[in-house]
């Protein structure tokens, strides 16, 4: 991927805080989740970016902020030169038809009351109906296509009048893909889609998504917590951890050379199928849990388990620092200076002095 | 069988011939429902009744409204008529009262059997036994009646045989000059006015004055009825602005109406005194059918038929009305309620229900604020000062059960949404740009259908018993219109004497409740593609 190719999707500084509020009648707020706090990345045409992260770090939450599922707190995400979280309804109903979603679970994802047909006729006869096709298309043509999207994700067309509860998981999640397919969109974002299905037929809806993205030029964002998933269908990934990404790069550079303290960890969990390799492995373990994502802090969000902290992460967010063009990572351990010395007393003066 | 078979060469056909036809959930619970025996069993019974209820019209049946009080509390009879029935009643009492006299003898144990009867209430098994026995006897010549009730009996045998029922059905205008006939009712009213007087051999000003006050006099009176308490003065100010108000044609109308009515009882009674004296000299057939003069202008179609040949296969109640034609029009009342009633108070909760639990936050809360209120008020009562503010006709009680009854519906589709909202599928509708109207009627209220039909089927009968318990406080059907309920509720008083009167309208109203019921499950069960609970 050059870096001079213009972005198809550009997400800056996007926040998704969820309100906690209490009393019943006069509702105030008095808390936020940070679900999402401040991320920006960039997603080429043709690329699949995957994001990784442990249960709970907002991976899911970046997706539908992303497609408007959830309307963003603050930032933006700028698509086609459209920004997203500004956009009114019919603007955002014509770019929705470029960004489509597959869902983690199979089951929950298809309403059990439709017919194969109209679960992935819905999305062209919604569009249908707003007229926001370029052409019209009458039910036969809708029926057509219908049938066609079915033998593209490998289903057979006889089954459209079935139900989804008449399908296997793997059959369940096709649907799906062929659903998020039935427009054309330009990217498609994959929220976990085979995280809830068999090791075998998670290999075969991940070649499914492969073959597409090249038939039809497809820009993926693809969520999972399997690294070899990941590692298996990125050309670039994202690391997230508590609403924020720690590190983004090529997947191989990734993989081989992980430079976040967290990213390293969590690559050391992933267990190596060589049992050779595997007993030879040294685990980072990382102590205590996940903090609560409830309260702005102003250290390095990762300070509370990392292994290689300093004094000076207690009280400096670390920004985005580029290794190279294409590698970022979010920590003070690769800045230019070096913070290693600095005491816990220089550290927290640093941190209140006004910034210029 | 046959239907199994033709099923299974279908779905062969869909694997491998490739010919897949168009599908709908509609079409698809309809094919299950069909496979539901019971289901179809119930539904059909359920159209039966609600096309004879719909039809009741056109049925051969006599007017659920017409009293003949000789006919009063006939018990139901296949073979016998209501002059054998009204006979053997008579009979009944006398050969009790003869029994009581002495003059009817039986044994002891007899007697002795009668007294315990008596003393029991069993009043039937007395008259029954009384009939048996007086009739035995007067055959076997071991009793005979005394000359006053001989004649008595005699009267009433006279009575059966001859007296008839006439009813006038068009009467005939033909013009002289040109010949033509006319159906009088489609005349002008000026018309009718002059033909009146000609027939009464009248001035046509008496005629017409006499016509102005009747309808002057009607006017004052629903006025009087409308707001009483009003001195002469008012009233005849309020009469004056009244007849304006009706105007040239209003009236017109008016006074056709009456002058109807007018020459038809004029007809009726020259047709009934030519009949009887015909009866008298035995020349009549009934049921009888035929065009009377009336004078050189005037004929009319007139039919008769015999008063006490009628019969009563469900008997009759307490003012001799045909018990299987009241059943049938209460169906009338009594499914409509049960129906209309559902089908509103489902409507309102399902989209109030539907809004409070998608929209959630300030409208959720201020709507279930709303039904809170409406639960704690005494649901009863509400409805009661509705129809005393409103008026008691029939749409007012509906309008009045269906405004406090769509208030479980609303908590139960708000719950069922409220779980669907956060479901991946409605998700999944958003991010493909479904309105909300949308993901509420074609995903959420399809996905909680199971819930709201079955609720909806056991609200019919709830509906029909409201119904009928305010009928019984006077509220609901006021006769002659009569409902299920208020059959039922009129039969309880005689209920050992006359249990024909509470049976029949029990046994139409049980058989319709379950098979509304059996309905109701067969069409959850169509509605839930993953129903494993199919025949």
């Amino acid at each position: 991927m050059s870096t001079t190719k213009k972005p198809l999707l550009e997400v800056r500084d996007l926040k998704q805080h969820f309100p906690i509020t209490s009393g019943s009648l006069l509702q105030r707020q008095v808390g936020a989740i940070r679900a999402v706090d401040g991320i920006s990345f960039d997603v080429y045409p043709g690329e699949t970016l995957g994001i990784v992260g442990e249960s709970g770090c907002g991976k899911s939450t970046t997706v539908r902020s992303i497609s408007q599922l959830y309307k963003p707190t603050s930032g933006s995400v700028i698509f086609n030169g459209i920004d997203l979280v500004k956009a009114d309804q019919r603007t955002m109903l014509k770019a929705r038809r470029d960004i489509q979603m597959i869902f983690q679970d199979p089951y929950a994802s298809l309403d059990p009351r439709m017919t194969v047909r109209s679960i992935i006729a819905e999305p062209l006869v919604i569009y249908n109906s707003r007229r926001l096709l370029e052409t019209p298309l009458s039910s036969l043509d809708i029926e057509r296509k219908v049938e066609d999207l079915m033998e593209r994700v490998g289903l057979n067309k006889a089954f459209k009048n079935r139900y989804p509860h008449e399908f296997s998981g793997g059959q369940r999640q096709r649907i799906g893909i062929a659903r998020a397919l039935a427009l054309n969109p330009k990217i498609i974002l994959a929220d976990e889609p085979v995280s809830a299905l068999d090791v075998s037929i998670q290999s075969q809806i991940l070649n499914l998504l492969g073959d597409l993205q090249k038939e039809f030029g497809l820009t993926y964002i693809f969520i999972a917590h399997d690294l070899a998933v990941i590692q298996h269908i990125s050309t670039r990934v994202a690391v997230m951890y508590l609403g924020k990404i720690v590190e983004i790069s090529e997947a191989v550079q990734l993989y081989d050379n992980p430079l976040h303290p967290y990213t390293t960890a969590l690559l050391s969990a992933a267990p190596i199928p060589d049992p050779k390799v595997e007993r030879e492995r040294q685990r980072i373990i990382l102590t205590g849990d996940v903090p609560s994502p409830d309260k702005e802090r102003n250290g390095c969000y990762f300070y509370d388990r990392c292994p290689k902290r300093m004094p000076w992460c207690s009280c400096h967010l670390p920004p985005m620092l580029d290794i190279d063009p294409k590698h970022q990572v979010a920590c003070w351990l690769y800045d230019k200076e070096d913070h290693s010395n600095v005491t816990m007393e220089e550290a927290l003066a640093d941190a209140a002095k006004p910034k210029t | 069988m046959f239907l199994k078979r033709n099923k299974n060469t279908n779905a062969a056909l869909n694997e491998f011939a490739q010919v897949v036809e168009g599908n709908s959930l509609g079409k698809d619970a309809w094919r299950r429902l069909k496979k539901n025996k019971m289901a179809v069993v119930g539904m059909i019974i359920v159209i039966v009744y609600s096309l004879l209820a719909a039809t009741a019209m056109f049925l051969p049946i006599y007017p659920y409204d017409q009293i003949i009080l000789d006919h009063q509390h006939l018990r139901p009879s296949f073979s016998k008529t209501a002059g054998e029935l009204m006979m053997e009643t008579r009979l009944e009492d006398l050969y009790f009262k003869a029994w009581r006299a002495g003059s009817l003898v039986v044994t002891e144990e007899q007697s002795a059997q009668i007294r315990k009867w008596i003393a029991d209430n069993e009043t039937n098994k007395v008259w029954d036994f009384c009939y048996t026995e007086g009739e035995r006897q007067r055959e076997a010549g071991l009793f005979t009646f005394n000359s006053t009730d001989q004649r008595t009996i005699d009267r009433l045998q006279e009575k059966i045989d001859t007296e008839f029922l006439i009813s006038v059905d068009t009467i005939i205008y033909t013009d002289l000059e040109s010949g033509k006939a006319k159906n009088l009712a489609k005349m002008e009213f000026k018309e009718i006015e002059s033909i009146y007087a000609n027939l009464l051999k009248v001035d046509i000003a008496v005629i017409e004055k006499q016509t102005l006050d009747e309808i002057s006099n009607q006017v004052l009176n629903t006025l009087k009825a409308a707001t009483p308490g009003l001195t002469n003065e008012e009233y005849a100010l309020n009469l004056e602005m009244e007849m304006d108000a009706l105007g040239e044609k209003g009236i017109a109308s008016m006074a056709k109406t009456n002058l109807l009515g007018k020459v038809k009882t004029t007809i009726t009674r020259s047709a009934e005194r030519d009949l009887r004296s015909e009866i008298r000299s035995g020349a009549v057939e009934f049921p009888l059918n035929r065009e009377i003069t009336v004078n050189e202008v005037l004929t009319a179609k007139v039919s008769a038929t015999k008063k006490h040949e009628r019969q009563y296969f469900l008997g009759t109640d307490y003012s001799g009305r045909d018990m299987l034609s009241r059943i049938i029009y209460g169906g009338q009342v009594s499914i409509a309620i049960g129906l209309v009633g559902t089908l509103t108070s489902v409507l309102i909760g399902i989209v109030l229900g539907a809004i409070a639990g998608y929209a959630g936050g300030k409208i959720d809360f201020f709507l279930m604020r709303f039904v809170d209120i409406m639960y704690g008020l005494p649901y009863m009562l509400l409805v009661i000062i509705f129809m005393a503010i409103f008026g008691r006709n029939i749409m007012n009680l509906f309008v009045a059960l269906a405004m406090v009854s769509w208030l479980t519906v609303a908590r139960m589709v708000r719950g069922q949404v409220m779980s669907l909202k956060n479901s991946e599928y409605v998700e999944a509708a958003r991010s493909m740009g479904a309105s909300t109207g949308r993901i509420i009627f074609r995903h959420m209220v399809p996905n909680s259908l199971s819930v709201i039909i079955v609720y909806s089927t056991l609200r019919v009968p709830a509906f029909i018993m409201q119904e009928s318990f305010l009928s019984f406080l006077g509220l609901g059907v006021q006769a002659p219109y009569a409902s299920w309920g208020s059959l039922v509720g009129d039969a309880v008083n005689g209920m050992t004497l006359y249990p024909w009167k509470l049976i029949f309208p029990a046994i139409a109203m049980t058989i319709f409740l379950f098979a509304m019921n059996f309905f109701g499950d067969g069409l959850r069960d169509a509605f839930d593609p993953q129903s494993k609970n199919q025949l």
